[in-house]
């Protein structure tokens, strides 16, 4: 069947991928240009994270107990730079609810273009938002006495902390579809977020949290994905004491593809809803 | 095999049968049918409701009937939703154009995401924003346009790809007057350059100066169609309307002017008028003849209000009310 056309639209189908990518970029370069017209947001996003760790290090810090000999604010940073990209990743949705609110949705599914362009190009920007955002809390750290052992592990670890807000950011996605408006995306980023972060590794040993909570704590995603950045950046220098307290007595290796596991999981399942979804605004 | 669309006559839109029902009885269309011809207008007027933007939304690919067939521009659009897209533009009820984005931007990034090249997508953007007038504010973000700058950002982004067929989905609502004639005079010109196009509106006064022909839709069903003085025929012309004191006193004169088929409703009389300005002086004979004086006397063209009224026998907004929810 012939798909040339007498207008002035091109694009045949053989094309289609080049296209898609074509698509995301100029979604992607459309959602970066409304992020920086947006510095308030912006400003908020950075704000957040610094104000956690100056009250961590400075306020509680002191505190915190059962660290196995390791310099608090080594043991924070990680923990904060997670938090960190999870409220980053609710970004996502929030705006993706904005666009459907807004009628913008609609308009883009009249037009010609790649379907997978909505979401790779809003996926895309956020992700470099969210790296900005984890550039600036590392710098933040150093300034407070953030010393990596591992700088080759430190760089892993940010790869894997982005890899999983991606993740995440797709369980956002699905949330702005379903409920399509920017406000409540906002109202549900905080009670997921919250107890994810607080019930986790993040700010505090889990070995000196009530046993009925440990389990929980120990094994939940985010915890797992610190314990992993954690173990990288300690490198070698973890010793057997704080990898069995801190770290749950896993190796980098382990903690490394647990996190992935976990990783992967959350994009299927997240990723193929948010299709699902998508598709579903047409019936 | 034929190529589609070019080259083929017949209607640029068809829509056959169209029913969607959402959730378990929502029944949103109750099969709808409408056709437009290449190079003409067809307004689609309703009441809040009736099944304009999802008649519009079957057709622009937006949303799946339950059943029924849409043809765009010779390209089946259950078929090949994919194919109809390239040949369509929508300005749908909201100005959906990105308010953190300039007014070359949001045109720049449509014609991106219609695959034209980089610089032919700038060549369009400054094209439209001159032919709209825009030039001026072209630089600015959307969200310090008017709504009436707004709506013609929204209706140049429709036009980036020049698409054959238009569709514009209640395009004045929420306008002051001043913008909607502005805007009217936008849409004449570009149906003047051949767009074929299907506008939906709940006013008839802009379905009677845009539209070639005019369907009549409610409760998910084309009621009447035609062309505007066809539709103003069955409604009998203008109306004399006299306002009274009291009911029982409208009742009084509705009696008097019973051979001209007066109706009353409350303290208003309604008096057809057929030959105009005459029914109006022999009203005030009446009138004067009785010793009674009126509170109001208006002789007006017929509203929406009255092709309703006529056509399903209950105002538009009473029959709204009276819907269960």
């Amino acid at each position: 069947m012939s798909t040339t056309t007498s207008t002035s639209k091109a694009g045949g189908s053989g094309s289609s991928l080049v296209w898609a990518l074509k698509d995301t970029q100029a979604m992607a370069t459309r959602n970066l240009r409304r992020l920086m017209r947006q510095p308030e947001q912006v400003v908020f996003n950075l704000v957040s994270p610094l104000m956690f760790v100056l009250l961590f290090r400075y306020v509680f810090g002191g505190a915190i107990q059962g660290l196995e000999g390791i310099n608090y604010v080594n043991y924070l940073i990680p923990g904060i730079a997670v938090q960190t990209v999870l409220f980053s990743a609710g970004v996502t949705g929030f705006a993706l609810a904005d666009d459907m609110q807004k009628g913008f949705v609609d308009r883009l599914r009249s037009l010609p273009m790649s379907r997978s362009a909505v979401f790779g190009g809003r996926v895309y920007a956020d992700s470099i938002n969210n790296a900005v955002g984890l550039l600036v809390l590392l710098a933040t750290g150093f300034a407070v006495g953030f010393r990596p052992e591992n700088f080759l592990g430190l760089l892993l670890a940010c790869v894997l902390l982005l890899v999983f807000a991606l993740a995440v950011s797709l369980g956002y996605a699905l949330i702005g579809l379903t409920v399509r408006s920017a406000e409540a995306v906002n109202a549900a980023t905080f009670p997921i977020i919250f107890p994810l972060t607080f019930a986790s590794s993040a700010f505090v040993p889990v070995a000196t949290m009530p046993d009925w909570l440990q389990g929980f704590a120990t094994h939940q995603p985010v915890s797992v994905v610190i314990n992993a950045a954690r173990s990288l950046i300690l490198g070698d220098s973890a010793t057997a004491a704080q990898r069995e307290v801190l770290l749950g007595g896993s190796d980098t290796t382990s903690l490394v593809l647990q996190s992935l596991a976990w990783t992967l999981g959350i994009a299927v399942i997240f990723g193929l809803l948010c299709t699902r979804k998508y598709r579903a605004l047409g019936r | 095999m034929a190529q589609p669309g070019a080259g083929t006559t017949g209607p640029a839109v068809v829509a056959e049968d169209l029913r969607k029902t959402f959730g378990k009885d929502v029944k949103a269309l109750e099969g709808v049918s409408l056709e437009v011809q290449p190079g003409t207008v067809l307004g689609l007027l309703g009441p809040n409701g009736a099944g304009k933007t999802t008649t519009v939304n079957v057709l622009t690919t937006l949303l799946r009937p339950d059943s029924g067939r849409a043809v765009v521009a010779g390209v089946d659009v259950l078929a090949d939703p994919a194919e109809a897209r390239r040949r369509i533009g929508l300005a749908g009820q909201y100005a959906a154009v990105d308010e953190m984005l300039t007014g070359t931007e949001n045109l720049e990034l449509v014609g991106r995401l219609n695959h034209m090249a980089t610089k032919d997508a700038r060549t369009r953007a400054t094209e439209l924003l001159d032919q709209f007038e825009l030039s001026d504010a072209a630089g600015r973000p959307a969200k310090t346009y008017s709504g009436g700058m707004r709506r013609r950002l929204d209706l140049a982004a429709a036009l980036v790809a020049r698409p054959p067929v238009l569709f514009l989905d209640e395009p004045t609502t929420g306008l002051d007057p001043r913008s909607r004639i502005g805007l009217w005079g936008v849409i004449e010109q570009l149906v003047r350059d051949g767009t074929t196009l299907l506008l939906t509106t709940q006013y008839l006064e802009e379905a009677d100066r845009l539209a070639d022909r005019i369907s009549v839709i409610d409760h998910g069903r084309v009621i009447a169609e035609g062309t505007s003085s066809e539709l103003k025929a069955t409604l009998g012309a203008a109306v004399v309307e006299v306002r009274l004191d009291s009911p029982e006193e409208a009742t009084r004169v509705q009696q008097l002017l019973a051979e001209r088929e007066a109706t009353v409703e409350d303290d208003l009389v309604r008096v057809p008028a057929p030959d105009g300005t005459r029914t109006l002086a022999d009203v005030v004979r009446t009138l004067d003849g009785a010793g009674i004086t009126a509170r109001g006397l208006a002789s007006r063209e017929p509203s929406l209000d009255d092709v309703f009224l006529s056509l399903t026998g209950q105002a538009p907004d009473a029959d709204q009310q009276e819907q269960p929810a």
